[in-house]
């Protein structure tokens, strides 16, 4: 928990020590890093962001603002609000599923603990988009479930459970659970014991306990699972693709349709993920400064 | 730390190696930049063997895609495979080496019709490798009625029953086509024209699919798909007898994949030597057998089998005549934002 506090409160705050000459060369090759592949990536976004498009896609260097204009345009933002509601609410699905299992883990003996941390930890093992492909084989009209459902009676004829907005918040959930579970769980596996006990010999109940023991304590976890599983999900085109067919365009398939789909429209795209950037380190900082300002929390 | 910078030394001097010997293996090569899942690799096996030289392929999903890694000089590339709008494009933008014919023997392979089409009439930049029409796939099974045009497919009994490609471009011009503008009449002024039918007909796609339209009819989940020829080929193929193909009577239209050279390729001779063998008719036909489109290689269409020859997504019968599409520039992001748009208010 002080471990998520404190990289927040590092953000903001120049740290005591400055570090020595070894220090930096420790921190040289993650500095290099962060400018080869994030500075860097979002200075180029920047600039083309503000540039004309190329006749063939490429971009013309020619100042103008358009592009955001166009970001603003209500064809885009009625998509950018459904991602916002399909980030939602995996979000809220990821913490009301994520949070018991966290604490459970949190809580169980070391042993359970590794047994069912690895259990979060298996499915990374396999391609992301393998597994989304394999909900399609699941959720098909003749596909593991509908055969199931079938040989049991429990329905009558197949389902149509592929292609529809259900199966798109399935796979978000499915997708981004364990970036939920992860940092909860590391918040309780450091919560102290002896503060619930304390809560709960003065007096309070369960529910009590819970709420302004428990979650306060472990909420650093929780605003970084948060963040952790909102940011991406608002990006990601894959699984919508896959299991919404297509139907269900989110941010990331207006973004990617402006490099690689028939739009050809470089700075049109830039704008839109330059915008998403400056959101995402909004949303960022205000949670950062809320974490600090929750007392106890660091 | 003492111990770790020398471990990163170690590590970078590992790299470097690593990258010495990769570079200086340059026997001879080709690198070559084409559709995923569209050259066999027996045919590329089959060119090593035969002259030495190593193919590096390195696919792409999208023409769009294709130029974008083209156009930022990252990589450089001896051959690809762009559509005929692209090859257009390409032209007028002078990206493109003009091809020695006089090292292109087999060229002569190529079908007539394939010749004087306004992208390359003289096939001077480019060579037909594979084309296909864009038309409509029934299970036989499942819809009784008869289909004939896009009219037919959207109708609101076929709601949450078909599938189409996830292309702005294409589904615009089936609208264009049903209001008799023609395969050409896609401009701004139609555009406004157009929008009222893809209104209609959007709602009642169930999937949009650009990279396997033929899943979701394989897997029972929607009975109706306007897609690629090559997909309904291979769905006649595996299933014969379930599905059927048409050529929607509205007015349909084709798509030619080319091979092309770049500037800036560094093995041009290597290129050349490929691109005739590709169009030797066995080797042709060993193409044709894997993704079964419609060969331009009229040669290499004699090899194929009777039934191979007779499918009907892959060679319509009656040999309609088929328009292409031509560069539209600018006005494809136009296009792009209209089918969004419509899409995201059919949507969910």
């Amino acid at each position: 928990m002080r471990q998520e506090a404190t990289a927040f409160a590092a953000a903001a705050s120049p740290s005591q020590r400055r570090p020595g000459a070894a220090g930096w060369l420790l921190l040289s090759p993650l500095i290099l890093w962060a400018l080869a592949f994030v500075v860097a990536p979002a200075v180029i976004m920047l600039v083309y962001s503000f540039a004309r498009r190329g006749t063939l896609g490429g971009v013309v260097y020619d100042f103008t603002l358009e592009n955001y204009a166009g970001v603003l345009d209500p064809v885009y933002l009625r998509i950018v609000v459904r991602s916002l509601v399909y980030a939602g609410i995996t979000t809220a699905i990821c913490l009301a599923a994520g949070y018991p299992v966290a604490y459970l883990i949190g809580r169980a003996s070391d042993r359970w603990r590794n047994l069912l941390l690895m259990a979060v930890m298996v499915p990374f093992w396999t391609s992301f988009l393998i597994r989304t492909y394999a909900w399609v084989t699941i959720l098909k009209s003749e596909g593991v479930l509908n055969s199931l459902l079938l040989s049991l009676r429990l329905a009558t004829e197949p389902l149509g459970l592929l292609y529809t907005p259900g199966a798109v918040v399935l796979g978000l959930v499915y997708t981004f659970l364990p970036f939920m579970i992860l940092p909860i769980y590391a918040s309780v596996e450091k919560l102290d014991a002896a503060l619930i006990e304390a809560a709960q010999d003065l007096g309070a109940g369960p529910l009590r306990t819970f709420s302004r023991v428990i979650v306060p304590l472990t909420l650093p976890g929780i605003a970084a699972g948060v963040l952790l599983v909102f940011v991406p999900a608002l990006g990601i085109y894959a699984v919508n693709d896959i299991l919404g067919g297509g139907r269900v365009d989110m941010i990331g398939n207006i973004i990617e349709n402006q490099f690689k789909g028939g739009a050809r429209n470089w700075p049109f795209g830039a704008a839109f993920g330059t915008t998403l950037l400056v959101s995402f380190a909004v949303v960022y900082a205000t949670v950062g400064r809320r974490q600090r300002a929750v007392p106890g929390a660091g | 730390m003492s111990r770790v910078a020398p471990l990163a030394l170690r590590l970078l001097a590992a790299l470097a190696s690593l990258c010495a010997a990769v570079a200086p293996a340059a026997a001879e090569e080709l690198d070559l930049f084409a559709w995923s899942e569209y050259v066999p690799q027996s045919v590329l096996d089959g060119f090593t063997k035969e002259t030495g030289i190593q193919v590096n392929y390195e696919s792409y999903a999208s023409n769009e895609e294709m130029l974008a890694k083209l156009l930022s000089g990252a990589a450089s590339y001896d051959l690809i495979q762009p559509s005929e709008y692209a090859v257009e494009a390409l032209v007028k933008e002078k990206r493109l080496l003009p091809l020695d014919h006089a090292k292109l023997p087999n060229l002569k392979n190529i079908g007539p019709e394939y010749w004087g089409r306004p992208h390359d009439p003289k096939l001077e930049y480019s060579v037909p490798y594979m084309q296909g029409t864009v038309g409509i796939v029934v299970n036989t099974a499942r819809v009784k009625e008869p289909i004939t045009g896009y009219a037919d497919v959207f109708q609101e009994k076929h709601r949450g029953r078909i599938v189409v490609v996830n292309d702005a471009r294409e589904v615009t011009t089936w609208g264009i086509e049903s209001l008799g503008l023609g395969p050409d009449g896609l401009t701004k002024a139609n555009l406004d024209k157009v929008r009222p039918v893809l209104a209609r007909w959007l709602p009642l796609v169930r999937v949009y699919d650009s990279d396997s339209p033929k899943t979701a009819l394989l897997n029972g989940d929607v009975d109706l798909g306007i897609v690629w020829s090559g997909e309904a080929a291979f769905l006649i193929r595996e299933q014969p007898g379930k599905f059927a193909w048409l050529l929607p009577k509205e007015g349909a239209h084709m798509y030619i994949d080319s091979f092309a050279i770049p500037k800036g390729a560094r093995h041009v001779d290597a290129a050349h030597r490929f691109l005739d063998y590709i169009l030797r008719p066995e080797v042709g036909a060993k193409v044709s057998k894997e993704f079964p489109y419609t060969n331009p290689n009229v040669a290499a269409r004699e090899l194929l089998s009777p039934a191979e020859r007779a499918n009907p997504a892959s060679y319509p019968p009656g040999n309609p005549k088929l328009a292409t599409f031509r560069d539209i520039g600018p006005l494809a992001a136009d296009v792009d934002k209209l089918f969004t748009d419509l899409k995201a208010r059919s949507g969910l």
